[in-house]
């Protein structure tokens, strides 16, 4: 029970669940509080100790079955040919016979009623290249794969026409009926079976999954060189980071507080006490910045805008207001995605209503947009922050435009994913630089994160 | 700690008792958390009866409910102590003449000072402790019940702040040392799930989701709560409450707001859930313009006709396809 109780562990993990060393010891002295006699209990005290996210809840669900089944093995429709009459059976037989070898074989499999065997199992799994499946995702579409090596929709159709030809022959229509009905139950009991087993042998290949890299490498690749997996590795660490940072912003911002005694306000709370200064009041300096986000998501930033929407996302408790703008052709305000409390359905939400095309990236015109419709956004107390590459397929960059934006604005900075030998071809990043305050090279994590830092400081 | 509850059947007794039906699933996590004595956290939507769970507790258990309501900007003066200045100024004042007799016979500074290091603790002592609901929590004599209530709301440093008190039930005061508990409190943390906890705080807790009830639960807290509505009534309400739902509102009604509705229907002595009746009272369920035309305009139209369920699966359909 024990190493059972760990595998599941281990394959709550591999699928992304975050499990402390305290929390599955807890899981422990859970169960042996309420025993395993109750199952309903029993995953109760796992759940309630090993799951601390709602969304984690469906994962640990769909975990649970596969490694403490309800034990019951799926119920078979039996055998036919067990209470047939001697002409029945034979005519059974002749029907049969017309059907080729190979094919009769397996509709006679699924006549007899027997579940399938282990060996069997483990045959079939090893012909659809189940041990090398890690992801329960894949569980359907190995049973599907199963049925397919068990030859089902084949059989299907020829039992179909054993039904046929029997009825013809003379059975009973309730006869015939009734050795569908037990044929399908077969059918439907090994499905079960087969979705069983994929799921344990899956579970099980997750568990034993070793553990994923180390994030530190991650912080230093370069955004494009990440894979899907390493870019949901990366969302987390993101997520990580930016709460980090923002507990260090706040606690600078709490303190910017406390910094300089306000006279004023400190004279007029010691009437109170009689003149004498009881309670120091101070200046509220506080240090929010307004900003205003422009974010290319283009095909050519799609890879690096993704994480940046989350890493601004999750700041933005840190920020007095947020004006969150994306473009690839023309400007969209993005801030009303942004509202919600999820970052993941806000991102996904503005990346499916801005899908990339092919060289359409227009910055000059997302500009011209910006000076149309949202002009107003920007003032002495606002940063402006563009995320891109700068590249604009030889539009116009409409550099008139920008200088008016960063004059307007209190603070201009331009994160760039290219390092500035890279800013040829239809780069517009030489012209646009000197009208930023700063231009910073945010290529991986660890570069976002100081940028990020960097502009929470001033 | 003495045990409260001895098995999830008298949790589940105790607090139906207290008016609160708990389903398996809290009763068995409230069990586990007591035993375990670890604070539970409650996560749902709002309004599905995280902070009624707490009163509850306390209310079966008769222990006193010490509540903390969480909010931006929330700090430890605000949550655990405070110095009271005035006061410790107030009576360095008052004791001046007093000070004056005891420091008067000394002969020296360093003799005056001594004297002064001896009565010093009378400064920072508990008199001059304000204490907030969680030092409360900890110093009281009696075992009581903190409800931590809308923890998503304060501070990610508050939070941190916080597993001290959690993990260990007891609390650093610079000046004093460390108090720790004389009785574990039973603590619950509710959470809306505006924003994600850190994974310390939630570590140390038990987490337990409560979700919008289903249509059994939730007609009997209607009926539990409001025992004047009439039976047949309660069923059209909960239904319409269940289906309002499931279609998708800027705000979903929550248990709470259902049983206001339920308390309203019996103060206008409604008999059926007609229209002018749902056209009254409707808003004690549904607290946005946009969500009122849109359930207006459900009513008026009848739903489409629900085909009849394909029941016959000859052809082995259900293996054809997926």
């Amino acid at each position: 029970m024990e190493s059972r109780i760990l595998q599941l562990i281990a394959a709550l993990r591999a699928s992304g669940v975050r499990i402390s060393l305290a929390e599955s010891a807890e899981a422990f002295s859970a169960v042996d509080l309420l025993g395993i006699q109750d199952r309903d209990q029993f995953r109760l005290s796992l759940r309630a100790t090993l799951i601390k996210d709602v969304k984690d809840i469906a994962t640990f669900e769909k975990l649970f079955p596969l490694f403490f089944g309800s034990g019951q093995p799926p119920q078979m429709g039996g055998n036919p040919s067990d209470d047939m009459t001697p002409e029945e059976a034979n005519m059974l037989a002749d029907a049969l016979s017309q059907f080729g070898e190979q094919l009769r074989q397996r509709m006679e499999r699924l006549m007899n009623g027997e579940q399938l065997s282990r060996e069997e199992l483990e045959a079939l799994g090893r012909m659809v290249g189940l041990n090398q499946a890690d992801n329960l995702n894949y569980q359907d579409w190995m049973v599907e794969r199963m049925k397919r090596a068990m030859a089902f929709p084949q059989v299907q159709k020829a039992l179909r026409e054993l039904m046929e030809q029997l009825a013809q022959m003379g059975m009973t229509r309730e006869r015939v009926e009734q050795i569908r009905q037990m044929i399908q139950q077969n059918m439907q009991g090994m499905q079960e079976q087969m979705e069983q087993f994929a799921g344990q042998r899956i579970a099980e290949n997750l568990s034993e999954r070793p553990r994923s890299e180390n994030i530190d490498s991650l912080m230093n690749r370069p955004f494009n060189a990440l894979s899907d997996a390493d870019k949901q590795l990366m969302q987390r660490e993101v997520k990580k980071l930016a709460a980090a940072l923002r507990t260090r912003i706040a606690l600078r911002q709490k303190r910017a507080k406390t910094g300089q005694m306000d006279a004023k306000a400190t004279i007029r709370a010691s009437l109170k006490y009689n003149g004498v200064p009881m309670e120091i009041r101070h200046k509220n300096r506080v240090h929010k910045p307004k900003i205003v986000v422009i974010c290319d998501v283009s095909t050519s930033m799609r890879f690096c805008s993704e994480l940046m929407l989350t890493f601004l996302y999750a700041l933005q408790g840190q920020v007095r207001k947020t004006h969150a703008f994306a473009f690839i052709d023309h400007l969209e305000s993005i801030s009303e995605d942004f509202s919600g409390s999820n970052a993941d359905e806000a991102i996904a939400s503005v990346l499916w209503r801005m899908p990339s095309g092919h060289y359409n990236t227009d910055l000059g015109w997302a500009l011209n947009n910006f000076k149309d419709d949202h002009m107003e956004t920007l003032n002495t107390g606002t940063t402006l922050i563009v995320v891109g590459d700068g590249r604009n397929n030889y539009n116009d960059p409409r550099i008139d435009i920008f200088s008016l934006m960063s004059r307007r604005a209190a603070r201009t900075i331009w994160l760039n994913p290219e390092s500035e030998f890279l800013w040829n071809g239809d780069s517009d990043m030489h012209k646009y630089k000197p009208l930023c305050n700063d231009v910073l090279k945010v290529s991986n994590l660890r570069e976002l994160a100081n940028a990020v830092d960097d502009l929470m400081t001033r | 700690m003495t045990t409260l509850f001895d098995s999830t059947s008298t949790v589940k007794s105790e607090l139906s008792k207290q008016k609160y039906i708990a389903s398996d699933e809290i009763a068995t996590i409230v069990y586990l958390s007591q035993k375990l004595g670890k604070p539970l956290l409650a996560e749902g939507p709002a309004g599905v009866g995280k902070t009624e769970l707490a009163k509850a507790i306390a209310g079966a258990t008769g222990r006193e409910l010490i509540r903390l309501q969480c909010y931006e900007g929330l700090d430890e003066s605000k949550a655990l102590y405070e110095w009271e200045y005035s006061k410790q100024l107030l009576y360095t004042q008052l004791l001046r003449d007093k000070l004056n007799d005891t420091l008067g016979s000394a002969g020296s500074l360093a003799e005056a000072a001594d004297k002064l290091a001896k009565e010093e603790d009378v400064f920072f002592s508990q008199r001059f402790l304000l204490q907030r609901p969680l030092l409360k929590a900890i110093l009281s004599e009696k075992p009581t019940v903190l409800l931590i209530d809308e923890i998503d709301r304060a501070d990610a440093e508050f939070e941190a702040f916080l597993l001290e008190i959690l993990s260990d039930f007891q609390v650093s005061v610079p000046e004093l040392g460390t108090l720790s508990a004389k009785h574990k409190p039973f603590v619950i943390l509710t959470s809306n799930n505006t924003r994600e906890l850190s994974e310390a705080l939630k570590r140390r807790c038990l987490y337990l989701f409560i979700d919008y009830p289903n249509l059994q639960e939730e007609l009997a807290v209607v009926r539990l709560k409001v025992p004047d509505l009439n039976p047949k009534l309660a069923q059209q309400a909960v239904e319409f409450v269940q289906k309002l739902r499931k279609s998708d509102m800027r705000k979903s009604p929550s248990i709470s707001e259902t049983l206001d509705w339920a308390n309203a229907l019996v103060a206008l002595n409604a008999s059926n859930l007609d229209k002018s009746v749902l056209d009254d009272t409707l808003s004690v369920l549904l607290k946005h313009e946009a969500d009122l035309q849109k359930a207006k305009r459900q009513l008026n139209t009848p739903p489409p006709q629900q085909r009849p369920k394909n029941n016959n699966n000859d052809d082995f359909g259900r293996f054809s396809g997926n």
